[in-house]
């Protein structure tokens, strides 16, 4: 239909281009987390080969037989150490998701998948080979000797076939074939997987033999990695669920398929989403308390006491099975919560200018950071996007936070054109508009964007193009 | 990545790596001394290798029996009595091969040595150090070869196991 500019701008003094910018040093800290992290990441892997140079592995290749054994030993130290990284990528660590973002790391922990399953592999293989060559035996009825005759492999093997049994399941083409539920229960054989690995580690090897540092090191390794789990992903939704008390208090319509579900709990001021964060919800109803479904807070909690007892909000589009039920939730039931979590809040910020895009449902979260990220009147720009009016969902409020808050607002509705890749409607595209037609300053702003995959990429490139660096942009995936 | 993430990431991993391989020179070097040379036995794969039990007093050199004095089986009997030394089996690991000799007086054990252990990497010559008396005390206090392995060491001990069974075997007990 049209691209719709909302007199929402209010007369205000430009701050000067110089002012001072609040976000600068929380941006540095976390460019310097980031940059930690990654060397962390690979000094973790040099010092799982290290444990084995320091046993004088490198002298395992004096002979053809010791360096199948030795490169197997190298593989299968690195394979079990991304393994275990790969763990905490998975764990919401706080600090891994105050950094790059919870579906950055997940991102990641998908990328490690097929590293590791292959060193894995090279490592039974190698070993298989190395070993059966020291004792005159092919690798075939060495690996069988293997299985019968040494203590703790038969379950070596069985990780091994769990580990390969996990990653097949997870790649993108047969993961589409079946529900998420299935895929979530093959992922947990994961941790199978890892428990069933580790005897062989620790008996079989000389490397972990009992006395050595390495072993120390190694356990270390493998417990603190457990404890994580089970803090972060156990221990720590039970208290957060048990200390809210969140229950669902009404369900409102907002458009077809579209309900917001408010929801009031206690000590809500500690429970800050701090706008564009998201939970992931249990409604703890039959039936759908198994199914747990990451939303963004569409609001930012509201205290009414103080005691902390208050509201927050979600708003939902029935995309899918589980969707669908939620729009007729009873008051009353209650909520287990697990977050929040995310990158897509005023943690992320470095710039003083703003620029929000959201498209369909991915207007939610908009709505929350726009309410609470701090920017002085004239300093923000938000883009709605939606085929129809109707589909520019919570429209009425963000209008009326913007007036509030001196946000310039810009509604831009209508089909895409054919065959173009744009995320503008068919005559703002023609129009030759682009991402910096709606904000001058876009280049020195922060963009959140939050909408469909395909969309948000164009909205991401269009950005870029303007000189946006990817520092700057900020981006909610509600896929992983 | 970042370039400043990319650089210190490769100065970090390479710092550990020299580190690692630093300190394993140093190990290999004095662990070399201590790898003693096995004999060259040829006994077949894992614990099955029960082949040649010397049921004749020590006279055999240490180590170098290499399973070929599998001469006399017969005496056994009445030596267990009177006493002497038995020579296990040859029993090959891949991480080198194990025979244990045991010391008999009035039908009990009195005495266990270890005529070779594993010693194919410095870390299984480490391993078998610590092994070792403590198998010895084990198998003493039991006089018989039905002790638990050690854990960390379950391929020595194995081995070590099957060995002294061959010499239980030969010895009559
Ligand atoms: C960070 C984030 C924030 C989100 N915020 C909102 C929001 O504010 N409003 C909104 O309407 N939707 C939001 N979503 C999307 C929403 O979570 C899914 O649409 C919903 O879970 C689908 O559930 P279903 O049972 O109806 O669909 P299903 O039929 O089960 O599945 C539909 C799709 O959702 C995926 N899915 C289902 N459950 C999960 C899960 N637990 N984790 C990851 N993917 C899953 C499936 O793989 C499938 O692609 C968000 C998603 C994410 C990841």
């Amino acid at each position: 239909m049209n691209t719709q500019l909302l007199t929402t701008r209010p007369e205000v003094r430009r701050s000067s281009r110089g002012a001072a910018n609040p976000f600068r040093g929380q941006h540095r800290r976390r460019l310097l987390r980031a940059d930690l992290l990654a060397v962390l990441f690979w000094a973790s892997l040099a010092g799982a080969i290290s444990l084995w140079l320091a046993d004088g592995g490198a002298a395992g290749f004096s002979t053809p037989a010791g360096s199948f054994t030795a490169l197997g030993i190298v593989a299968g130290l690195a394979g079990m150490d991304l393994v275990l990284l790969m763990l905490l990528l998975a764990a919401r660590i706080p600090v891994i998701d105050r950094t790059v973002g919870h579906d950055r790391a997940l991102e990641f922990h998908r990328k490690l998948g097929k590293p590791a399953l292959y060193l894995l592999l090279a490592h039974g293989v190698l070993i298989a080979i190395g070993y059966g060559m020291a004792e005159g035996l092919d690798p075939v009825s060495e690996g069988v000797a293997l299985w019968v005759l040494v203590p703790d492999m038969w379950l070596a093997y069985i990780s091994m076939l769990l580990f390969i049994a996990v990653v097949v399941t997870s790649l993108v083409a047969v993961r589409r074939r079946f529900p998420y539920e299935f895929w979530y229960a093959i992922h947990l054989l994961t941790y199978a997987a890892v428990l069933t690995s580790l005897p062989h580690q620790f008996s079989v090897g000389s490397l972990f033999a009992e006395g050595t540092w390495q072993r120390w090191y190694w356990l270390a390794l493998c417990i603190a990695t457990g404890a994580a789990l089970v803090y972060y992903r156990i221990a720590q939704p039970l208290i957060a669920t048990f200390r809210h008390q969140l229950t669902v208090k009404r369900v409102v319509g907002v458009a077809p398929g579209v309900v917001s579900i408010e929801m009031s709990g206690l000590r809500l001021d500690q429970l800050t989403g701090s706008g564009g964060r998201f939970f992931i919800w249990r409604f703890l109803a039959p039936g759908l308390w198994w199914h747990p479904h990451p939303f963004s807070l569409s609001a930012e909690p509201v205290r009414f006491d103080a005691a902390g007892q208050g509201t927050l909000r979600i708003t939902v589009r029935n995309l899918g099975r589980g969707s669908a039920r939620l729009a007729a939730l009873k008051p009353g039931t209650k909520v287990a919560i697990e977050g929040p979590y995310g990158l897509f809040s005023t943690a992320a910020r470095s710039r003083n200018h703003v620029v929000m895009v959201g498209a369909g449902i991915g207007i939610t979260p908009i709505r929350a950071l726009l309410e609470s990220t701090p920017f002085q009147p004239g300093n923000a720009t938000v883009i709605l996007r939606g085929h129809s009016e109707s589909e520019l969902y919570l429209g009425e409020e963000i209008l009326e936070l913007c007036r509030q808050r001196g946000a310039t607002l810009f509604h831009l509705t209508g089909p895409r054109p054919a065959g173009v890749r744009t995320w503008l409607p068919e005559h703002s595209a023609r129009a030759g508009h682009r991402l910096s037609s709606f904000d001058p300053r876009l280049a020195e702003a922060d963009v959140y964007v939050c909408g469909p995959g395909a969309w948000a990429r164009n909205v991401l490139e269009d950005a870029r193009a303007a000189g946006v660096r990817d520092d700057q942009l900020h981006y909610e995936r509600f896929d992983w | 990545m970042r370039t400043r993430a990319a650089v210190s990431a490769a100065l970090a991993s390479a710092g550990i790596l020299i580190a690692g391989w630093q300190s394993g020179v140093h190990v290999a070097d004095t662990g070399s001394s201590a790898a003693s040379t096995a004999a060259g036995t040829t006994g077949t794969t894992g614990s099955s290798g029960a082949t040649g039990s010397s049921g004749t007093s020590g006279s055999s050199g240490s180590g170098s029996t290499g399973a070929g004095s599998s001469a006399a089986g017969g005496t056994a009997g009445a030596s267990a009595k009177a006493g002497g030394t038995y020579d296990g089996s040859v029993v090959q690991t891949r991480f080198g091969s194990v025979q244990v000799r045991i010391t008999v007086q009035g039908g009990k054990i009195t005495d266990v040595t270890a005529l070779q252990l594993t010693d194919a990497e410095r870390k299984s010559v480490q391993i078998s150090n610590r092994a070792a008396p403590l198998l010895r005390n084990e198998v003493l206090q039991a006089q018989s070869a039905d002790v638990q392995t050690i854990s960390g060491a379950t391929v020595t001990s194995d081995a070590y196991l099957s060995s002294l069974q061959a010499a239980l075997d030969a010895a009559n007990l």
